[in-house]
This record gives C-alpha cells, sequence and structure tokens, in this order.
C-alpha cells in the first residue's frame, strides 16, 4: 500500500520532506518510525490525515502521516 | 541552608535558611536565620517569596512597602544539572488586576549570579524601602559569614545591562552580576524591566550573551528603588560529583529528561527554535498580532534558511550538558564565526519577528539584541510592540506614535529604542494599559495584564490560570498541539493537576528543561535531595508542596482583585475565529465558560487557609 509520509524540523535531515512510500498493509505508525530510524525520544506528535494519532495506530492505503519532533516551551 | 532534620517536610522549622534585609533608605543591614515554616519555605524560589508578599497589603507596585526579594532554590548553586536559578520577587508593576490593583509576581534566569549569591551564604535577600541615591549591592563571603554592603553607583546610571555588567566585572574579580539597563532606570515610563544575569560565557568573551529574568517587570521594581546591580562575589563551592548526582546528570541529558534539546549535531532537537517548525504544521505560529495566515512566511525564520546565511552556535549554561543555548553570530566570507548577534528562543525570535511582521533573521536579532540591551522583557515588549502595529494597521488615518505597520523594520527599531530609553510609556507599561487607552482591547493579547508567550491562546486556554504569566506557570501550552487533547476532561485535568506542577522549578533552583515534562516531582530530584543534602524528600511530599505554592499564588491573585471573569483569553480569539489554524476549536464561549466552571470547582475549595488572616 502507498502512504505519504511528511516529516518536520530536523526530521528531514538526511531523509526528505514528503514522500509516497510503499510498506506492506497492517503497518503501524511505529514501524515506520523505526525504519526510517527516527529517534523515539526525539517524536512529539503523530498526525494521520491530519488528525492526532498514536504510534500503535495501523496505517490504511493513501493515509498521509506526519511525524513532528517535540516541543518544550521557548 | 542550614538543616537539623532529615525530614523537612514534617520538621520545617529544623531547617534554617539565611536572609539578609536591605533598607534602602536607611541603608542599615540585618542579617538573620530564619525558621522555615513549611516545605515551601524549604524549597524556596517563589514558594517561599510568595508567602513573603502574602503578609503584606500593596495597593501600588511603586511604594516602599513593596519588596524586591531576590533569593534561590534548594539545589541553587548544587553538582544538580541547571541549578543555576535566581528568582527574582514582588508586586508587578506591569501585572495588575482590572481593579488596577499589582499582582504578585516572580521572574527566574539562569546565569551564574544565583549560584555565587548561594555561595556566600545567603539563601535570600529582601531589599526594604528605595535609595534617595542611585546604588549596587555587594553580596561577599567572608570568614564571619555573608556580607551585604551598598555602593554609589552614580558610575553606571545610563549605561546598559552588557556595559552595567562588564563595568562591574573589571571591578570584582571571582564574582557574578544582576543588572538592570535603562528601560529599568525610566521605572515610571517603562514597567516591562528586566534583570539581566551574567554568564561565565559574557565574561570571558566579552559578548553580551547574558540570560534574563524578564517578566513582570521586577527590573523596573529594582529600578523604582535606586538599586541599579547586584554584585555576588564568592569562591567557587560546587560540591564534587557523587554517583547519585552523577547518575541524575547522566540521565538529564540521555534519558530524555532534556535529552530533546541538546543540540541537532548531538542526536537533539536543537533547543527550543523547533517550535516554529511543529508550530507551523498546525498554522499556529503567532503572525502579525497573533492572525496566522495559513501561509509559508513564519518558514523565512526556520533555523534551516537561517544557518545558510548565519553561523549558529550552540553554547550551555555554566556546566549545563543541555547546551540548548542557539547563538547566532554573523558568517565570515570565509564561513568562520563572526560578531555574536543574538541569542534565538522561540519566544523572543517569534515575537520580536514573525509577529511583528519581520521575516529576517538579521532584522530580528537587531531587536532582541536591542530589547536585551536595554533589559526589557521580549515576550512583553513584542506583543505590546504587536498590538501597537495592529492598531495602526486597522487605523491608518489616525495611527499611534510613529505609524509603524507589521514589517516596518526601521520604524519598529525606533520604537524598541525609545521605549528602552524610557521615552514611550505607551510601549513601556504594556498592552492592557495601551489598549485600555485606545478603548480597542480584544486583540491586545494578555491575561490578567501580563503578555501571553508565542503560543496563540487557541491552542492554550490554560493561560487563563498561569499566575506568572505565559506558559512557563501553566504547562499546557503542548496540550493541544503535541498531545492532540481537545477535550474538556483533559483540559481540566490538565490546568488542576497535572500541568500546573511546573512550577516546581520556579521553588527548587532548577531549570525547566531538567525535565520539563515531568516536572521536579521525580525520583531524579528526590535523589538529588538526598544525596546534596541527606533531606528524605518524598515525591508526594514535593507535589503537595508545588500544588500548595501554586494555589497560594492564585488566591494572591483573587485578593489583589481579579475576578473570576479576568481568567479568560483575549476576546479576537472568539469573536474572530481564525479559520487557518489547522486544530480542533477548543476557545469558543461555550467551552471556555464550561471550563471555568469546572476549574473553580476543583481549585476555589482549596484555596481557604494559604494566605495569611487579614
Amino acid at each position: 500500500m502507498n502512504v505519504t509520509i511528511k516529516l518536520v524540523g530536523i526530521f528531514k535531515i538526511d531523509r526528505f520532506k514528503d514522500a509516497v512510500r510503499e510498506y506492506p498493509s497492517g503497518i503501524c505508525v511505529r514501524e515506520v518510525v523505526d525504519e526510517l530510524r527516527i529517534p523515539t525520544h526525539l517524536l512529539g506528535t503523530v498526525l494521520i490525515n491530519e488528525i492526532h494519532a498514536g504510534v500503535e495506530d495501523v496505517l490504511v492505503d493513501g493515509d498521509t502521516v506526519c511525524l513532528l519532533p517535540f516541543i518544550d516551551g521557548g | 541552608m542550614k538543616s537539623f532534620t532529615s525530614d523537612p517536610a514534617s520538621e520545617p522549622s529544623s531547617v534554617l535558611y539565611s536572609r539578609c534585609t536591605v533598607d534602602l533608605r536607611s541603608g542599615k543591614i540585618h542579617r538573620e536565620d530564619v525558621p522555615c515554616r513549611n516545605l515551601e519555605d524549604v524549597l524556596g524560589g517563589f514558594g517561599r517569596s510568595f508567602q513573603i508578599l502574602a503578609e503584606r497589603n500593596i495597593n501600588h507596585a511603586y511604594c516602599e512597602e513593596n519588596p524586591l526579594i531576590v533569593n534561590t532554590g534548594l539545589l541553587t548553586g548544587s553538582s544538580a544539572m541547571t541549578g543555576l536559578r535566581t528568582y527574582f520577587s514582588g508586586y508587578s508593576p506591569l501585572k495588575e488586576s482590572k481593579k488596577s490593583l499589582p499582582a504578585a509576581m516572580w521572574s527566574t534566569g539562569s546565569g551564574n549570579f544565583g549560584a555565587k549569591l548561594k555561595w556566600t551564604g545567603l539563601d535570600e535577600l529582601i531589599f526594604e524601602n528605595r535609595s534617595t541615591t542611585p546604588v549596587y549591592a555587594v553580596i561577599r563571603e567572608t570568614a564571619e559569614g555573608p556580607l551585604v554592603e551598598l555602593k554609589p553607583a552614580d558610575h553606571l546610571l545610563g549605561l546598559s545591562t552588557h556595559e552595567k555588567i562588564m563595568a562591574l566585572h573589571k571591578e570584582y574579580g571571582s564574582a557574578h552580576f544582576a543588572a538592570i539597563g535603562q528601560a529599568g532606570e525610566q521605572w515610571e515610563n517603562v514597567y516591562m524591566g528586566a534583570v539581566a544575569l551574567s554568564t561565565d560565557n559574557q565574561l570571558k568573551s566579552g559578548e553580551d550573551k547574558m540570560r534574563f529574568a524578564g517578566r513582570g517587570g521586577m527590573g523596573s521594581l529594582m529600578g523604582y528603588k535606586n538599586l541599579l546591580a547586584l554584585v555576588a562575589q564568592s569562591s567557587d563551592k560546587i560540591k564534587p560529583l557523587t554517583p547519585e548526582v552523577k547518575k541524575v546528570n547522566i540521565n538529564v541529558v540521555k534519558g530524555g529528561g532534556a535529552g530533546r534539546l541538546l543540540p541537532i549535531s548531538r542526536g537533539g532537537g536543537g533547543g527550543t527554535w523547533a517550535a516554529y517548525d511543529v508550530l507551523q504544521t498546525f498554522h499556529a505560529v503567532p503572525v502579525n498580532n497573533f492572525r496566522p495566515q495559513g501561509n509559508n512566511e513564519p518558514e523565512k525564520l526556520f533555523r534551516e534558511h537561517v544557518e545558510k546565511q548565519f553561523v549558529i552556535k550552540s553554547e550551555a549554561c555554566y556546566r549545563c550538558g543541555i547546551t540548548c543555548h542557539n547563538n547566532v553570530h554573523e558568517k565570515s566570507e570565509d564561513g568562520s564565526v563572526g560578531r555574536f548577534l543574538a541569542k534565538f528562543d522561540y519566544e523572543p525570535l517569534n515575537l520580536l519577528g514573525t509577529n511583528i511582521g519581520l521575516h529576517d533573521a538579521a532584522q530580528a536579532a537587531s531587536l532582541i539584541h536591542t530589547c536585551d540591551n536595554y533589559g526589557m522583557d521580549s515576550i512583553s515588549l513584542g506583543v505590546t510592540v504587536s498590538y501597537l502595529l495592529a492598531y495602526n494597521e486597522r487605523h491608518p488615518e489616525r495611527p499611534l506614535l510613529n505609524g509603524a505597520v507589521f514589517g516596518e523594520y526601521a520604524k519598529i527599531k525606533e520604537l524598541i529604542t525609545q521605549a528602552g530609553l524610557g521615552n514611550l510609556p505607551e510601549i513601556g507599561r504594556g498592552s492592557k494599559r495601551l489598549s485600555e487607552s485606545t478603548g480597542e482591547t480584544s486583540y491586545a493579547y494578555h491575561v490578567k495584564g501580563l503578555e501571553i508567550a508565542a503560543y496563540q491562546p487557541e491552542t492554550n486556554p490554560g493561560y487563563a490560570w498561569a499566575i506568572a504569566g505565559g506558559h512557563m506557570s501553566m504547562g499546557t501550552y503542548g496540550l493541544l498541539t503535541r498531545e492532540g487533547k481537545s477535550d474538556m476532561e483533559s483540559w481540566v485535568q490538565g490546568i488542576t493537576r497535572d500541568k500546573l506542577q511546573i512550577v516546581g522549578f520556579d521553588m527548587i533552583g532548577l531549570c525547566k528543561f531538567f525535565d520539563i515534562t515531568k516536572g521536579i516531582c521525580t525520583q531524579m530530584v528526590v535523589d538529588c535531595l538526598k544525596s546534596e543534602f541527606g533531606l528524605d524528600i518524598t515525591i508526594e511530599n514535593l507535589a503537595a508542596s508545588v500544588r500548595r505554592a501554586f494555589l497560594r499564588g492564585l488566591a494572591l491573585e483573587l485578593r489583589q482583585g481579579y475576578e473570576k471573569a479576568e481568567y479568560t483569553l483575549p476576546a479576537e480569539v472568539w469573536e474572530r475565529p481564525n479559520p487557518n489554524i489547522k486544530l480542533p476549536n477548543i476557545t469558543h464561549p461555550e467551552f471556555i465558560a464550561e471550563l471555568q466552571k469546572r476549574v473553580w470547582e476543583i481549585f476555589e475549595p482549596e484555596l481557604d487557609g494559604l494566605l495569611p488572616q487579614e
């Protein structure tokens, strides 16, 4: 299945900004995060189709996943 | 601090803290050991200072009875990482209720001053009354204990924060400094004066890399008292690292406590600047006075674009491994590091950049630098300027001051410079007073008289219950954007239970980046207290003490005339809902009304007995 992945901030470094990628059906967000080697302690928010989601959520064909770093105030 | 118990939660009076009271009018100085009343006194910071403020009835910030309290937290000057905090407390010239009564306020910063103050042997300084002539105070470690002296400060008058610090540095070796700028000296027209705190990096490099206690105008209160600077002179007394504290410090940096704030080159997120990218995903980066426009303009100040033009040095506070500072320097032709321009944190960068229509890093850096050197709070300054620009945009036929509108760098710089010199009380006295003078209050982005931070109010109704302004005294700023919580239960729980715990850092002497999501009620803090002082304080003791201190702050607000209707957001949020923000709407009037009802139902019964009887 095809899933659009959007990466924000530091996650883009040495990766990409957005890309359509092919995954086996039934894959969850955590597996995408692992595949992209995104450090989990930096992962703040997951959006699936612009809605907040969790890393255990299962993806379906055509989904758009956005991975955002943690924010810590300022 | 002297402790004759290992259980200060049960026996607080067996812990004595060292206080020096300085009467600036008479020059009389009195030092004493004061027994703690409760665990808040033991922990220190605002937990202690607010109890002192609660004993006084103050109707105007600029009166002799309003003290300036300078204190530290229990872990300030300890070997626990980030233990550098100094707290400045008093009734605020800036934050006031609609009844025009000043609110109790604290402000805090790092730098090395706090540790030096602690190492002189003092835990607290109270400045009473005001001096008739400009003075500075020297706090010195001597064989007989801490010694405090007042010295003439005429030679410091008119100098910037950095210039004052460097002038004193020439005179006092092994010392660190707290100083106001010209803004604080012009306290009558500037209510948002900040206190600058010197850093090792600043004193060694000569570059103006200070830290600030900015919020609430504590620098203006210092200026009113004619107290231009503080000098803390002592030898360094940091204890050797114990295995327990070493483990905690490693955990702070590597275990997730603050790992996200490390430099990108060390596998971190690169400090608070990273918030730009995240919030832009939701079109929730403040633009043009908190009106995000759904476009890409904020991206111009993303780090990835700025670092093409400038050198960004990752630097740290003294002995801190987090290294969260992003110091922006000019890039020389050969790519080497040039002149220091400014420190880019999310708040000042946004509020003196994107939110006033400036998307050029050099221009934003120049304004941050100007603000810091005059010694103003960048949040209050930026938000007051953005209000003025919004007013001028709405009223081109009768603009205020020099008629500046969003994006007009030269005119904005002139406004900031003149405000810093005390020539523009319209700006220097903050957005509440300015908007009340124009009669257009709905788009003045303050809550309870204190300007909000660079998180859209649409994303944070918790602002209403922040007791010291912005987001750092109510940690709900990420509840919607980061955690995706838009239901009432989550917000009630967040405000009344979990997120208020953020203020614990402003008691104990640690920076919030020690572990911003979990607060101080953790085994890491318990281990530090045991190892450094032999104190057995449980997580539950800490949580109860932080909660009492927070609620005391709320009770003090109510005593200073705040009405429940003031626990709300700027009205523009629901009068002109912003369709560009891509998040659920949790700030419509019905949600706010229900939230107010539910939150007060929990808080109100707990407020009894927290303040002294009248």
